[in-house]
């Protein structure tokens, strides 16, 4: 078992990671279409509620047995009724969320680079790809994160240099207090995108221990700056009125971008780079759902080398995968519909399962903590 | 298994590298594809003109240069990929968009969103209107010789080096989407007979005719040169504009503007001061003018004074705020909270005062 175990460095890029995919989605155009010219700020009083689910994640950690996760923590805390209901409610929100990232980053793609394509083909390939990866050893993708990450970080810093020459850094202001309360609803998209790293306490059991969380407060400060970083920048690029009108402003500042007179564009390069991310953070969301229904159907770990196996309860990884495939049929919408769900409907939906879900979770459970105090 | 796996991940690749039949359509074959290089737009009854040019070829192969009249955007592009079966039309690499009369008038907005949500234009092409119609700009200029896009390369580096500036789409949508008014370089295709003797075969050339100011809904007037020298006083940066004064050529050697506001006793703004520097370099004078320094540099003031005030008096009248005057009048966040909202009231309606200090630097060749 030891030797399946995922370092927190490598956890918390495994996290970082996932979480840019949502953050690209999200948060340019959402942002600022809250906050304006603010949007940048609003990644500071994001920093509240993030590191309050942080913290509260951590005093469920702290409580964890070796091996186990957030889904063995809950069904031994909630009982077998109460647990089994929660972590299969878990489940299912992992699979719809794995399925509209599935179709969401397929129709980025097709829309950014592949305009005739259909999108079915690409979801299909990737969630095979993500089943292939979740049969297996965890460590795998967390260790392709660290590479992941290195990448996708480079990219944004090499996107926003170059943009520099089209900047007008007068675009940021001027900021004052009746920018405030813009500023906090601005806030939401940035705690949304935050948000995703609690759900992937679901694969505690396979990260080394102390499990204060400290770790990945760093993780959690670098994702909210860099959201601040793209937000200010594609401001300056296009202000904020244009920016919230855009498709995906982000993407649509990367095609004007040409390195000299050597490379005269660079969006496919940067676009497919962040496959990746969808890829990463849909692999997760399918591990997590087989975390959260293993503890309910008394499934044995399936780490090991056989990936095409059905045995050791990956059988239940096939049809998880199947569900979540099925789900990425429910948003083969209209794009601008596709948008609103993606702006609207899920964050909330998301904020509601892992902010609300566990903030009552961890109501409920505090007379448990406090007896083992 | 791992036979199973490679398959698998190989035919995975396959698939996101083209190699099927629902991507083809996506392929680009290298020694088909022919790089479109500007492009002109026209508005015509019941849909849109489109005009294109691929730029000269390797070895100076002949532009390749069409129209179509279609319903819409998309519909010209599939109709002028039918007239050119053998070439794969790829847009990715326009430079210059044109926009005809009609068609910056009415389908403005269309194209910034046809842009935002085209996988291969660029926010940051250079769009310039026609006076006219974009097609004439595009077919008429085009020829052996020269085509288009080289006529627009060198009018965007001499326009560089005179003093206008090319704005791109993103700079006009940004504009219009913040503060309701953008400029855009005005052309004209202009005959080049009389004027150019050694071409065989006579044709256009295109020449800069001052700014467009752009509405939200689209063209609202082309500015008259002066007012356009104004703006572009106020907005861009003029050095190496040439300006005729009192007889004398001269060239903007360096300038700066500041638009500020004058406040009641509620804070509210009331007045507008367009503050104007700029130093000028004589560059030829006529020989019977006797004027000195002092009165020079006075009939500067008095000349771009005018400019500056006609270019302020066409945003007060059009409503719409192509100088950017209220980013610089509304300058705190406070102000813009209380009198953003009412922008578009309250700007026509405040009195204006220009203010030039205007100095004319090289004038020992007027001393004698």
């Amino acid at each position: 078992m030891e030797d399946h175990l995922i370092t927190r460095k490598q956890f918390a890029a495994a996290i970082l990671v996932s979480q840019l995919s949502p953050l690209l989605r999200l948060l340019p155009q959402t942002a600022v279409g809250f906050a304006g010219r603010g949007a940048y700020l609003s990644a500071l009083p994001a920093l509240v509620p993030v590191l309050l689910l942080t913290a509260m994640l951590a005093s469920f950690r702290r409580h964890m047995r070796p091996g186990e996760g957030m889904g063995g923590l809950l069904l031994r805390w909630l009982g077998p009724v109460a647990g089994r209901l929660v972590l299969i409610l878990f489940a299912a929100w992992f699979l719809f969320y794995g399925g509209f990232i599935l179709r969401s980053g397929a129709e980025r793609l097709v829309s950014t680079i592949y305009p005739s394509s259909g999108q079915a083909l690409f979801v299909l390939v990737t969630i095979l790809l993500c089943l292939l990866v979740a049969l297996g050893t965890l460590r795998a993708a967390a260790r392709a994160a660290v590479i992941m990450r290195a990448v996708l970080i480079s990219a944004l810093a090499l996107v926003i240099v170059f943009s520099t020459p089209n900047m007008d850094r007068r675009q940021l202001l001027p900021i004052g207090w009746t920018d405030g309360v813009p500023i906090l609803l601005g806030a939401l998209p940035f705690a949304s995108v935050g948000a995703v790293s609690a759900g992937f306490s679901f694969l505690e059991g396979y990260v080394e221990r102390p499990k204060n969380g400290r770790w990945l407060w760093g993780s959690t400060l670098l994702l909210l700056a860099l959201g601040g970083v793209i937000c200010a920048t594609v401001v300056c690029v296009f202000g904020p009125a244009l920016t919230a009108t855009l498709t995906y402003p982000f993407f649509v500042m990367i095609r004007s971008i040409s390195l000299w007179d050597l490379v005269p564009r660079i969006e496919a390069v940067v676009i497919a780079a962040w496959v990746g991310a969808d890829f990463l953070l849909s692999t997760m969301l399918l591990r997590c759902a087989h975390e959260a229904l293993r503890p309910v159907f008394g499934l044995p770990s399936p780490e090991g080398p056989a990936m095409g196996s059905i045995r050791d309860g990956r059988a239940m990884l096939w049809l998880e995968a199947a569900a979540a495939f099925g789900c990425s049929f429910f948003f083969d919408l209209p794009p601008w519909e596709l948008r609103l769900w993606s702006d609207r409907y899920i964050p909330l939906m998301s904020d509601c399962v892992l902010y609300g879900g566990f903030l009552l979770l961890w109501l409920v459970t505090l007379p448990k903590r406090k007896k083992r105090r | 298994m791992r036979r199973l796996l490679i398959i698998y991940v190989c035919l995975s690749l396959a698939l996101l590298g083209g190699c099927s039949a629902s991507l083809e359509a996506d392929t680009h074959d290298v020694e088909r594809l022919l790089l479109i290089q500007t492009l002109g737009l026209d508005s015509i009854d019941g849909g849109i003109e489109m005009s294109v040019s691929s730029g000269l070829g390797p070895e100076d192969a002949p532009a390749l240069v069409m129209s179509v009249q279609a319903r819409g955007i998309e519909d010209a592009i599939a109709r002028l990929q039918n007239y050119s079966p053998e070439n794969q039309l790829f847009y990715a690499h326009v430079q210059y968009l044109l926009l005809g009369e009609g068609a910056a008038e009415k389908e403005l907005q269309k194209v910034i969103e046809w842009v935002d949500r085209s996988p291969t234009l660029r926010m940051d092409t250079e769009m310039l209107v026609v006076r006219g119609r974009a097609r004439d700009a595009v077919v008429d200029v085009s020829e052996d010789a020269a085509d288009i896009t080289q006529r627009l390369a060198s009018l965007d580096r001499q326009a560089r080096s005179m003093g206008w500036t090319i704005h791109t789409l993103r700079e006009a949508a940004a504009a219009l989407a913040q503060r309701d008014g953008a400029l855009a370089l005005a052309v004209e295709a202009v005959p080049t007979e009389g004027k150019v003797f050694t071409d065989e075969q006579q044709s256009a050339a295109v020449v800069p005719m001052g700014y467009a100011v752009l509405g939200p809904e689209g063209l609202l007037e082309f500015l008259s040169p002066e007012a356009s020298l104004g703006a572009e006083l106020l907005t861009g940066d003029p050095t190496g504009l040439l300006i005729t004064v009192s007889g004398c050529t001269m060239e903007i050697l360096d300038s700066s503007a500041r638009i500020e506001a004058a406040r009641d006793e509620n804070g509210a703004p009331c007045a507008v001061t367009v503050r104007c520097r700029l130093r000028t370099g004589v560059l030829e004078r006529d020989a019977g003018e006797e004027l000195s320094p002092e009165a020079l540099d006075a009939a500067l003031c008095q000349t771009v004074s005018a400019w500056v005030g006609e270019a302020v008096e066409k945003a007060q009248a059009f409503g719409c705020d192509y100088l950017g005057a209220k980013k610089a009048v509304l300058t705190s966040a406070d102000d813009l909270a209380r009198y953003g909202g009412e922008w578009d009231q309250l700007f026509p309606a405040l009195p204006v005062t220009v203010q030039v200090e205007g100095r004319v630097d090289r004038s020992y060749d007027l001393a004698e």
